[in-house]
């Protein structure tokens, strides 16, 4: 489907939305793949697509942008396992890409602070994603991956992990939901009624549902890397 | 076997006359290129699917899109269209609007304005509102007759009350009326409580994007063509695309030649064909459609075919409520303001919009606008963007549909570099908005912001759709309606100048945009053209017929 041939993946995968931006990069999405069924694939931790570094890498990505404080953050949602398996199926074609955009990230920063991006303090993590953000990192091969739109993807992808549904391999325990105060999927919970919407009565989230419902659990997304 | 009518597309337009020409006893072949969706579908969708993917409706379509035509159009999928049974009802919002009187007749009232292709409607409102009568009642409209002051007169009101509103409706109504507004309940083809069949709404908030897995939400899915099927005169071909309109030795169409999902080649032959796919496929089809007769395009002598496209220009201002929107629950905006629906020349543009509450039914929708409530390209992210996402709760928002106005550079034709999968060229956007449109949108932009602030909102922003483009979902134009044969594609009936036996009554056919919601005008125009084509079929009356609501007045 690529109709140029330029070389960066990511970039065209991207563009092919980027008409749709108001601005700032929304309504980015990341493929035109059809619908996987991947819901199986996702039940699990394990990684399917990164191997264990580019897995802390992506991980520790994520923990910046949505960091962890008196709630929950990227890492409680697993938003890397989401990651992960989006680039196992619907956004496969991402993966060289992404792949390349990770080993350039450990390598600028090895060069520039003496290490790799995991084993870096949060403020420099933030001040490199700063400047990815912004194309203005010193020494990134750009042909590799356009350091902003990488930037955008990881964002992106960071976000969707925290925001959807549990099914996708993020949002574990619904913590992103909690955050946001979003019920849950309210035609799934047997809909609402008016004096929910005046907030006379109180919707009952998904979470303390299942909490008095532990045979109705969440999918069992297992360990895996999440606590490392 | 050769039927008397095939009918290419199920939505709105193409579901009215299958049921309409079913219930009078003449038989239908339709045909859908997408499959038959149903509750089972719409539990699966969620926003990872209908909103950042955008696959859950039309996951093959492709199109490709330009702002003028000295650029090469990029290729996407930049239209919200479905393709399944039901079409474009099977996942739109239920705003249902009865145009105005001025809207039919946009060229004499605003006279030529230089860069736009204005025309009046070769029908008035006095003509169509017997047909809105009869859709709104067949749709179930929840609503209350009486309550827009601006709205064009009815002689009848709502099948259904409308929706207890949710905390940002009473919010936004406090505001508008403390600025003098006239608020009224949005009139929403979603069962307020339970009518002809279907169930009362559930609330779950997300309509516009997603089918309904409940039904309730009014759809040619959920009515029309279960109704058509019925009758046992409907062989209904899902997963079956026509790609070619085949036109015989007396001019008129002999064949639509189709393909099916699973690549079968084959013809179906009928006495008549309505070509209802929308104002993308509509065009595509006939300008796919080239003969020796035909050599531009079917229907297309005019060289009209595909020009005129029209989007409407929406604005978007979204706020934080002091406290909770409840924007998760509920249908889509159960609130309007029509105030500033005419022409005025103080505002240094024609023409108007409807202001709308805009519903907040999903995190990622409202994740996505974390840099304009942020008012930072960059940086949206770290401790900000958690702290925006903390407020999902409190978040509301209003949009306004702006007219916008048809040009005739604005169209589809047949991309010269990209395929489809059958080998078929894709369609090609070409779209620029008018300067009034987007003096239009600005001008909404901050009424809506004024509106949101006496609301009470601690913080608004604005989010840019304008160059949304083929991403809304109102596509217009394209095959438009009117008495000139060298002016227009389809006469006042949806005929075409043409092709004797080829009918257009989709959005297509529309001259203009008008500032609202067009849905509920393409059911209402299409029960219209339906009835005009089975007088002239001469089969008034025949069997099943209910002649109720409107049939006879228009007749």
């Amino acid at each position: 489907m690529s109709d140029d041939g330029r070389p960066s993946v990511l970039a065209d995968l991207l563009s092919r939305r980027a008409f749709l931006a108001g601005s700032a990069g929304l309504w980015i999405s990341l493929s035109l793949a059809r619908p996987l069924a991947v819901a199986a694939v996702q039940r699990d931790s394990q990684p399917r697509a990164l191997d264990p570094r580019e897995w802390q890498v992506v991980r520790s990505i994520t923990a910046r942008i949505l960091p962890t404080d008196d709630l929950p953050g990227a890492i409680e949602a697993d938003c890397v396992n989401f990651i992960d398996k989006a680039l196992a199926a619907e956004d496969a074609e991402a993966l060289p890409a992404y792949r390349a955009a990770l080993a350039e990230l450990d390598r600028v920063c090895r060069a520039a602070k003496g290490s790799g991006f995991v084993e870096l303090p949060a403020e420099s993590q933030d001040e490199i994603l700063a400047a990815l953000e912004e194309g203005r990192l010193a020494g990134w091969k750009s042909e590799v991956a356009d350091p902003t739109v990488f930037f955008a993807t990881v964002r992106m992808h960071t976000i969707l992990g925290f925001v959807l549904d549990p099914r996708h391999g993020g949002n574990r325990d619904y913590v992103g939901w909690q955050v946001m105060g979003y019920p849950g999927p309210v035609h799934h919970l047997g809909g609402a009624q008016a004096d929910h919407l005046s907030g006379k009565l109180p919707f009952q989230p998904i979470w303390e549902r299942q909490q008095k419902r532990p045979d109705r659990k969440g999918p069992d997304i297992g360990s895996g890397h999440s606590g490392a | 076997m050769l039927k008397d009518v095939c009918v290419i597309g199920t939505g709105a337009a193409g579901g009215v006359w299958i049921d309409a020409l079913t219930r009078a006893g003449v038989e239908v072949v339709a045909l859908e290129r997408g499959p038959q969706l149903g509750p089972a579908d719409f539990v699966r969708h969620d926003e990872w699917s209908n909103i950042h993917r955008s696959d859950g409706f039309a996951p093959e379509w492709r199109d490709t899109l330009r702002e003028t035509g000295t650029e090469t159009a990029r290729l996407g999928r930049s239209s919200m269209l479905a393709q399944c049974v039901g079409g474009g009802t099977a996942h739109w919002g239920g705003q249902s609007w009865r145009y105005r009187e001025d809207d039919f007749c946009l060229l004499s009232k605003e006279g030529a304005i230089a860069g736009a292709n204005l025309a009046d409607w070769p029908i008035s409102y006095a003509e169509l509102e017997p047909w809105y009568e009869r859709a709104e009642q067949r749709l179930g409209l929840a609503g209350r007759a009486g309550s827009n002051p601006f709205e064009a007169a009815r002689r009848r009101g709502y099948p259904n009350p409308p929706h207890p509103p949710r905390r940002a409706t009473l919010a936004i109504e406090r505001g508008a009326k403390a600025l003098g507004l006239h608020p009224f309940p949005t009139p929403l083809a979603i069962n307020s409580r339970p009518y002809a069949g279907r169930g009362t709404c559930l609330n779950g908030g997300q309509c516009s994007n997603f089918g309904c897995p409940t039904q309730a939400k009014a759809s040619t899915l959920s009515i029309q063509i279960p109704a058509a099927m019925a009758t046992g005169r409907l062989d209904l071909r899902t997963g079956t695309r026509a790609v070619e309109l085949i036109v015989g030795a007396d001019g008129r169409v002999r064949a639509a030649r189709t393909i099916t999902a699973e690549g079968r080649e084959g013809e179906v032959r009928a006495n008549h064909f309505v070509l209802a796919a929308g104002s993308i496929a509509t065009p595509h089809l006939l300008l796919l459609s080239r003969s020796a007769r035909f050599p531009q395009g079917l229907a297309n002598g005019s060289g009209l075919v595909g020009r005129n496209l029209m989007f409407h220009i929406f604005s978007y201002v979204g706020f934080e409520l002091p406290d909770e929107s409840m924007g998760a629950f509920g249908p889509a905006g159960m609130l309007s303001i029509d105030d500033f629906h005419a022409s005025d020349p103080k505002r240094g543009f024609i023409r108007g919009a409807v202001i709308s509450e805009a519903a907040e039914p999903g995190p990622l929708w409202a994740a996505y606008k974390a840099p304009e409530y942020l008012g930072r390209k960059t940086g949206a992210w770290g401790g900000p963007l958690k702290d925006y996402l903390r407020r999902y709760s409190r978040l509301a928002a209003m949009i306004s549909i702006g007219e916008d106005l048809a040009r005739f550079d604005n169209r589809i034709d047949l991309d010269p570099d990209h395929v489809d999968a059958d080998g078929l060229p894709l369609p090609r956007i070409t779209h620029q908005s008018h300067p009034n449109d987007l003096a239009l949108a600005a001008a909404f932009e901050k009424t809506m912001a004024e509106i949101a602030v006496a609301a009470g909102a601690r913080k608004v922003f604005s989010f840019d759709f304008s160059r949304a483009k083929g991403g809304t979902g109102h596509l217009l134009g394209t095959c438009r309606m009117g008495t000139d044969p060298e002016k227009s594609v389809v006469d006042r009936d949806g005929r075409s100048h043409e092709v004797p036996n080829l009918y257009v009554p989709d959005g297509s056919c529309f001259p203009s945009a008008a500032g609202y919601n067009p849905t509920l005008t393409i059911f209402a125009n299409a029960e219209r053209m339906a009835e005009r084509f089975l007088d002239r079929l001469g089969r008034s009356g025949r069997s099943g017929r209910s002649g109720r609501s409107g049939r006879r007045e228009a007749a």
